[in-house]
């Protein structure tokens, strides 16, 4: 018997020792996960793309119209009382705003209320401080416009300690976790009361679970409930809070929260949660604020402000009581806090970007400086150019010219579709992108993939390659427009032929290119040599070597608009080329820079040259296939552009600029079949409806140093005067300039002696009566 | 070129003759750096952005002081410090066609100096 006991005793031990070595083993294995997982990167955090953002300047021109979008935009609240982050007040002359603040390597605004004053002009005459303090520049936060995801979705602003309101861990503590800073890991006084509550309401409506136990939880297992799984939920807890202090523990359950879903994003942790549902920083929340994000814990998805407005703010008030209850602030103050109005904003982007085709000229601009998986997990702040409010313009007139047309033309025009770039001419900065005429659908990408043929946009570029021969060719050069057939040598002809089927005899190179004559550029062009354009074509900036088809001169070639609008910046900006850039610069997650997309701008052409050429692409707008504009607007925009239809108009296009902008417009099908649009009924409308919404004001531009104007006859091209009829006023290049004059001028035209003798009586006139007084 | 001589500083050609003079009295690229950064704005918000871009510049954070200067011109394109300075930065960088190209975007400005006119003809020189 005595040996029986004895062997069970030994069999006894020998489990236990069994059992024990187990156990040793398996919080071993979970010591080495929490260490693993803390240690380490804790979570992988999502990319963020934000547009540009707004700086507003003392002597700066402001839109105020796009001011108060961009506000909206930014979720500003309009209001008479300017008492916290988030609001704006407008009258006719000033605006006071509120602004959040926000703070990285390159730029930084402080969190305050500003009042800014405007002169007639829309210029801005002054910023104070609430203090009254002057200042000359203020900044706007840019806004969150898209994201890079890795797989699960999950996406959070990852908080250090030093960024932690102390009152969101006061509230935390208070509500989730009471004894946090005393127990160690787990209360057996709460789960039992939880047990307690649960049994007696036969459902589970109490969680025992401490702060480190939640976190526990979230970070290594899944949601199912067993009795087993809450054990090593338990053990796990034990570890954490062994291995860690209080604060690396409570900061990484800050971090690491669900607060809500949109779509498929995961939205986590309190930093987040705060730019999603107050679009500020977590710095700028205010007590009733975090309390509604805390009560949120409970569920986030039964608590979302946005859905159930009423359930959130009964919830919240709940947490402020608790705080009252637990004397974290005093009845007054709570009575203060329940009396705020739920302030959510709406959301600024789900799951998906807000601006597809933009999306993914980022990704293409970063592909060759980042990997992808850099993209997704290490939480990279993308700063991009876009304008926000210019890019809602662009698509809003996109869609909203489409469906005009498509009422106009009824079924001729089913499923036409379009695509806008906008960019900044002197920088290259692409401040809108637009890839499609349906909003937001991810598909085709016409902005960037569509190659089709630019029709008369190449024109100017003929026009430029013969412009550079001061000596052979100026504006009021003749070029003749007149039967051309060309004999191919790889056998047949080529006979090009115009929009309107006629000749046009004898005209100026100007009117050629302005009237967009097909003939008369192609003799030009062949004059020239087709090689000689096209190296042109690639010193403005199209990178796709070309075989040199004469017919490539009036715009056979083919291109994406982003390429068509490479072309132009470079003619926009007076010769100064500076590649296309969607993406400004990259800061990591702790907002250093880490890469910076640089303005490389580089000297093409002449400027005088390209003066001659855009003064020809102004008469677009003053006389041409744009015309329509007064001359106080084309003066105020400092416009020029062209229209271009291709072959059988399959594709309407026009490239025009206007202030600091170079605007490209597509129009066409997917499947390349005909339209009844030109260039001017098509493309130009949408151009037109953009640029009356950004309305922009152009910054002076010198007349380079070589180029004088003179007065010419329109019909004959020769000198001519100011009072002369049928008078054009042109530039041309010093040494350059014509010396004959019309025969129909004789009379009108005041030589530059009597010009200069009338001024003289004109002076001495002014000059007598100062003595007289 | 002397100095005793007349320049017609409108005229591009004595404008890079006299330039290239002061490139030699300059021949040291700390003293022509010097010399930019004593080119102020007159627009008080340019003012304060050089003012940060120089000192991003100093301690050899050049992306920081790029990126400072994109940002006046994109409140002011036509400001000649701005662009003396990414001239200078771009010639330090070894970009020698940039660092001229922005010299002859500046000398497109109208209202400019006659000293600014000549620093900007400086980096034409190169």
């Amino acid at each position: 018997m005595n040996l029986l006991n004895s062997n069970i005793k030994k069999v006894l031990v020998i489990i236990a020792l069994i059992c024990l070595l187990f156990l040793f083993v398996f919080i071993s294995v979970l010591d080495f996960k929490v260490k693993d997982k803390f240690n380490g990167a804790l979570w992988t955090i999502p990319a963020k793309v934000f547009s540009r953002s707004l700086d507003i300047s003392e002597g700066a021109y402001l839109d105020r119209n796009r001011l108060m979008q961009e506000l909206e935009l930014l979720g500003y609240i309009k209001d008479s009382e300017i008492d916290r982050a988030g609001k704006y007040k407008l009258s006719d002359s000033s605006l006071t705003l509120f602004l959040r603040g926000f703070d990285n390597d390159v730029k930084k605004q402080e969190k305050g209320r500003f009042n800014i004053k405007f002169n007639s002009s829309s210029k801005v005459d002054s910023i104070k401080r609430s203090d009254g303090i002057s200042l000359d520049l203020i900044s706007l936060e840019p806004s969150a416009i898209g994201g890079m995801y890795p797989a699960h979705m999950e996406d959070r602003i990852p908080l250090k300690w030093d960024e932690v309101p102390e009152d969101l861990v006061d509230i935390l503590i208070a509500v989730e976790d009471g004894k946090f800073f005393e127990h160690n890991g787990f209360s057996f006084k709460s789960m039992f009361r939880a047990l307690f509550k649960n049994v007696a309401a036969a459902d589970v409506i109490e969680g025992g679970s401490t702060i480190t136990q939640q976190l526990a939880k979230s970070l290594f297992f899944s949601s199912e409930q067993t009795i087993s799984r809450k054990f090593m939920e338990l053990i796990v807890a034990m570890l954490i809070e062994f291995h860690y202090s209080k604060n690396e523990i409570i900061l990484a359950y800050i971090n690491d929260v669900h607060l809500s879903q949109v779509g498929n994003r995961s939205i986590n942790g309190f930093g987040l949660a705060s730019e999603h549902f107050f679009g500020t920083p977590i710095g700028s929340l205010e007590v009733h604020q975090m309390s509604l994000l805390v009560g949120m814990l409970k569920g986030p998805s039964i608590y979302n402000p946005r859905r159930y407005k009423e359930r959130a703010k009964k919830r919240r008030d709940l947490v402020l009581s608790i705080l009252a209850r637990e004397g974290v602030y005093s009845s007054a103050q709570i009575k203060d806090f329940k009396s705020k109005s739920i302030d959510v904003i709406a959301p600024r982007y789900g799951s998906k970007t807000k601006h597809p085709a933009f999306h993914d000229l980022v990704r293409l601009e970063l592909r060759d400086n980042f990997v992808d998986k850099d993209l997704r997990i290490n939480g990279l702040q993308i700063h991009t150019n876009l304008d926000p409010v210019i890019q809602n313009i662009s698509q809003q007139n996109l869609r909203s010219t489409i469906s005009r047309l498509q009422s106009k033309y009824k079924a001729n025009l089913e499923d036409l579709q379009g695509a806008v770039v906008i960019a900044n001419i002197n920088s290259g900065e692409i401040v809108s992108f637009v890839g499609s005429s349906s909003q937001n659908k991810l598909g085709f990408n016409r902005a960037l993939n569509a190659i089709r043929p630019i029709g008369s946009l190449m024109k100017p570029v003929v026009y430029l390659t013969a412009l550079k021969q001061h000596g052979k060719y100026r504006l009021n050069s003749i070029l003749e427009d007149s039967k051309f057939i060309l004999d191919l040598p790889e056998g047949g002809t080529w006979e090009p032929s115009n929009f309107d089927n006629k000749y046009h005899g004898s005209i100026q190179l100007h009117e050629a290119l302005w009237q967009s004559y097909n003939i008369a550029t192609a003799r030009l062009g062949m004059e020239l040599g087709v090689s000689e354009v096209l190296k042109d074509l690639s010193s403005l900036g199209f990178k796709a070597e070309q075989v040199p088809l004469p017919s490539h001169l009036i715009g056979s070639i083919e291109m994406t608009p982003i390429q068509v609008a490479q072309i132009y910046q470079t003619i926009s900006s007076e010769g100064f080329h500076s590649n296309l850039r969607a993406v400004s610069y990259v800061a990591d997650v702790n907002k250093k820079l880490t890469w910076i997309n640089p303005l490389n701008l580089e000297q093409r052409f002449r400027s005088e040259d390209i003066h001659l050429l855009k003064f020809a692409l102004k008469q677009t707008f003053v006389r041409g296939t744009a015309r329509g504009y007064s001359e106080k607007k084309i003066k105020k925009w400092n416009t020029g552009g062209k229209t271009g239809t291709s072959n059988g108009q399959r594709d309407s296009w026009f490239a025009g600029y206007a202030g600091d902008f170079i605007a490209i417009i597509w129009l066409g099908f997917d499947d390349n079949r005909k339209t009844p649009l030109t260039g001017r009924s098509g493309a130009l409308q949408v151009w037109k409806a953009i640029m009356k919404d950004i309305d922009p004001t152009a910054q002076r531009v010198a007349i380079p140093q070589r180029v004088k104007y003179q007065w010419v006859d329109l019909d004959d091209g020769l000198l001519s005067g100011k009072q002369c009829p049928n008078s054009i006023f042109m530039p041309f290049i010093t040494g350059f300039i014509p010396k004959e004059v019309s025969s129909r001028s004789k009379n009108c035209r005041i030589s530059n002696m009597s010009y200069r003798k009338e001024i003289y009586q004109k002076v001495k006139k002014i000059a007598e009566g100062l003595s007289e007084d | 070129m002397t100095f005793n001589q007349k320049v017609d500083l409108s005229k591009i050609e004595d404008l890079e003759d006299f330039s290239s003079s002061v490139l030699e009295l300059l021949s040291n690229e700390n003293y022509l750096r010097a010399e930019v950064q004593q080119i102020n704005a007159s627009q008080p918000s340019i003012q304060r952005i050089i003012y940060e871009a120089d000192l991003f510049w100093n301690e050899l954070k050049i992306s920081n002081a790029v990126f400072a200067l994109e940002r006046a011109l994109r409140i002011n394109k036509n400001e000649p410090s701005v662009y003396l300075r990414l001239a200078h930065i771009k010639m330090e960088e070894g970009y020698i066609l940039e660092a001229k190209s922005f010299a002859s975007r500046g000398l497109m400005i109208e209202d400019i100096s006659s000293w600014e006119r000549v620093l900007l003809g400086v980096y034409l020189n190169l």
